[in-house]
């Protein structure tokens, strides 16, 4: 525990990866639950409506995880990673200010209106909220990525007296490591949505409980989503492979050559990633192979609805298929990201001149703390979702109706 | 533009402090306003409706800081790196806590929940207490840690007590006023305050040493200022959506 370097690295890791763990199925979910409430507020259907109210639950509590730990990643740059904000601040700034500003900002405000507002509002002023919402979630996907992409591979800007001062905002916007990362978490999060729709209406009608209707619709919007993504999300990150380190991939020509390079120019030392980041990716595309098989089953099964509220070997699938799309996320994180060490911004900055000064004591203290914060959080939240998926709809709360209960009197203490 | 970018970011963080201060400020005064569960529902629902589009402001903040100043981002935050994570770990724990309390329908859960809020809400006031005494008497050489500021700002913590009272007496309904109007505090002079020890603190600091080179803080000025109104008119359908007072439980 006396290495800050590593432990502010953990941290990170810990504070991006549970972050990007229920991010994932937030992006996706928000799309499917804008178009169930489409579907409801056009036709009027009543099941329609109930499954927005039981996906939008669902989603609510997601949510909750997944903008606490996004505060916390925003200000750990500045804690822990002073020396990024220090060389490259301004070019990984712009981004991150756009994020908040075009996208954050009204994805909150408007969540808010949505959950809150249910009974108060309009229900066509009802439906645009969520449709904002989905869109600015996409919106702040792009421009992290955007942040991310500069990481991954700088453009855009020009070093002056050590400092990176951004020059072309447009190559920074359009760089194709952010655009096909981009393609790729917006599949991504609908093929975990779509794992996650699937395999709680699995449950549902595996224990054949009252809601067969509701589910069975549930589980056709899960499969299609399933099966509308599959095949994207790894077109976009095949492509990627065109832009990616030549370091990622140890052993190659190309990686000795860079290796070479940096040593040519940064003297002597390791330039090459841990292991690790081969492990995600065999992780990554094994998880995909077996997701593809599921849609495969799923895409024969689609088209007859009796079979998919009857078939149960097919639920169990489903149901053991949910940690498929979250071990493909969370190694294709980390193939992404330990991929890029030892730099923190490739041929630019390094991790360790990345890190900042604080005492060791202090950087320890705050590993602790957050570890233990996001442990309870992750933990508790995992066990809510779980129990509001196995509950069903009829135990939801969100857009219920609460009457004003009748006032009594108010003690007034006497001291 | 540098001017542009300060009055944006002057408006940004006045907005945090006014709109969440009073969100903090309730939660601290939250055993004080309510001695029941069915009381502190309907206390924590006054401004329940609102907390997702105040605490907004803070994130704004935090991304012009990194756009334009991003100087002042490191300076500030490894500076104070205990006082950040103490910040920090408040508001989760304080999210959390409203987050999560009505997700289980059991007393104890709710009470650990209302706990989370309280102790959440003071150690963020009194974080913030502390980074803006540090900032006032620091002024430029904040990234030098920790001064006495730190701890002559701790009882600015009450400023934020007062202004949840001040917004408790215009949210709640029926016997619930009578008990905020107890607690001295009005909305519009505890907001004043908050405003004035931030432009006082904000005076302090070394803008142009801080400062983002032209193109880039220019760009996140400009992007700003266009977003702005759109900004603002997102909030006030919120403010007019929940206006009124908080007469039965919410969500929450």
């Amino acid at each position: 525990m006396d290495d800050p370097l590593l432990l502010a690295r953990v941290q990170f890791a810990l504070t991006a990866g549970s972050h990007f763990l229920f991010v994932a199925l937030t992006l996706g979910l928000a799309t499917l639950v804008a178009l169930t409430q489409t579907i409801a507020t056009l036709s009027g259907s009543a099941v329609a409506e109930r499954m927005t109210r039981f996906w939008g639950q669902l989603y609510v509590i997601n949510y909750a995880v997944g903008i606490v730990t996004g505060l916390v990643m925003e200000f750990q740059f500045g804690l822990n990673w002073s020396g990024m904000s220090r060389v490259v601040g301004e070019v990984f700034g712009a981004p991150l200010a756009m994020e908040t500003v075009v996208a954050f900002f009204v994805e909150s405000t408007f969540l808010g209106l949505w959950i809150f507002g249910w009974d108060r509002l309009n229900r066509w002023v009802h439906l645009a909220l969520i449709w904002v919402v989905a869109a600015t979630a996409y919106f702040s996907a792009y421009f992290i990525l955007v942040a991310n992409g500069f990481l991954q591979r700088p453009v855009g800007y020009r070093m002056q007296d050590g400092v990176a001062r951004l020059t072309d905002v447009g190559a920074l916007l359009t760089n194709p490591t952010a655009l096909l990362a981009f393609g790729h978490v917006v599949f991504g999060g609908l093929l975990t949505a779509g794992f996650f729709m699937a395999a709680v209406s699995g449950y549902h009608l595996f224990r054949r409980t009252a809601e067969a209707d509701l589910f069975r619709r549930s589980m056709r919007t899960g499969l299609v989503a399933v099966v509308l993504s599959v095949f994207p999300v790894a077109m976009f990150g095949g492509t990627q492979f065109r832009y990616v380190q030549p370091t990622k991939h140890p052993g190659t020509d190309e990686a000795a050559a860079q290796v070479a390079q940096f040593q040519a120019r940064f003297g002597p030392g390791d330039y090459t990633p841990p292991g690790l980041a081969s492990v995600g990716e065999i992780a990554m595309v094994s998880a995909w192979m077996l997701m593809s098989l599921v849609a495969l089953v799923a895409l024969v099964k689609l088209p007859f609805g009796r079979w998919l509220e009857r078939g149960r070997v097919f639920h169990v699938l489903v149901m053991a298929a949910l940690p498929l799309p979250y071990v493909a996320v969370i190694s294709g994180w980390v193939f992404r990201e330990v991929g890029r060490q030892p730099w923190m911004v490739y041929g630019v900055l390094t991790t360790e001149d990345a890190l900042s000064d604080v005492p060791a004591g202090a950087v320890t203290a705050s590993f602790v703390v957050f570890t233990a914060v996001f442990a309870v959080l992750v933990a508790v939240n995992v066990w809510l979702l779980a129990r509001y998926a196995r509950r069903g709809p009829e135990a939801v709360r969100l857009g219920a109706l609460e009457a004003p209960e009748p006032e009594r009197p108010v003690l007034t203490p006497s001291l | 533009m540098q001017t542009v970018a300060l009055l944006v970011l002057a408006v940004f963080t006045a907005g945090y402090l006014v709109l969440a201060g009073a969100d903090i400020g309730v939660g601290m005064l939250l055993p004080v306003l309510g001695r029941d569960a069915r009381q502190r529902r309907l206390v924590i629902a006054s401004f329940a409706p609102l907390f997702l589009a105040d605490e907004v402001w803070l994130v704004a903040t935090a991304g012009v800081v990194a756009g334009a100043f991003p100087g002042l981002e490191h300076a500030l935050l490894s500076g104070l790196h205990p006082v950040f994570v103490a910040l920090l770990v408040g508001w989760i724990v304080r999210d959390m806590g409203l987050w999560l309390r009505g997700r289980v329908d059991a007393a104890r859960w709710r009470a650990v929940c209302d706990g989370a809020v309280v102790a959440g809400s003071w150690v963020l006031a009194l974080a913030w207490g502390a980074v803006l005494g540090t900032v006032l008497v620091g002024g430029g050489h904040v990234e030098d840690g920790v001064n006495v500021g730190t701890v002559l700002g701790l009882p600015l913590a009450l400023v934020f007590a007062v202004h949840g009272a001040g917004f408790a007496r215009l949210r709640l309904a029926g016997g619930l006023v009578e008990r905020a109007r107890r607690v001295p505090g009005r909305y519009w002079v505890s907001a004043l305050v908050l405003v004035a020890v931030m432009v006082a603190a904000g005076w302090r600091l070394p803008w142009s040493q801080v400062a983002a080179s032209p193109e880039a803080l220019g760009l996140t000025a400009v992007l700003c200022a266009v977003m702005l109104p759109l900004l603002v008119g997102a909030q006030a359908l919120v403010w007019w959506t929940f206006r009124g007072r908080a007469e039965s439980p919410g969500y929450l």
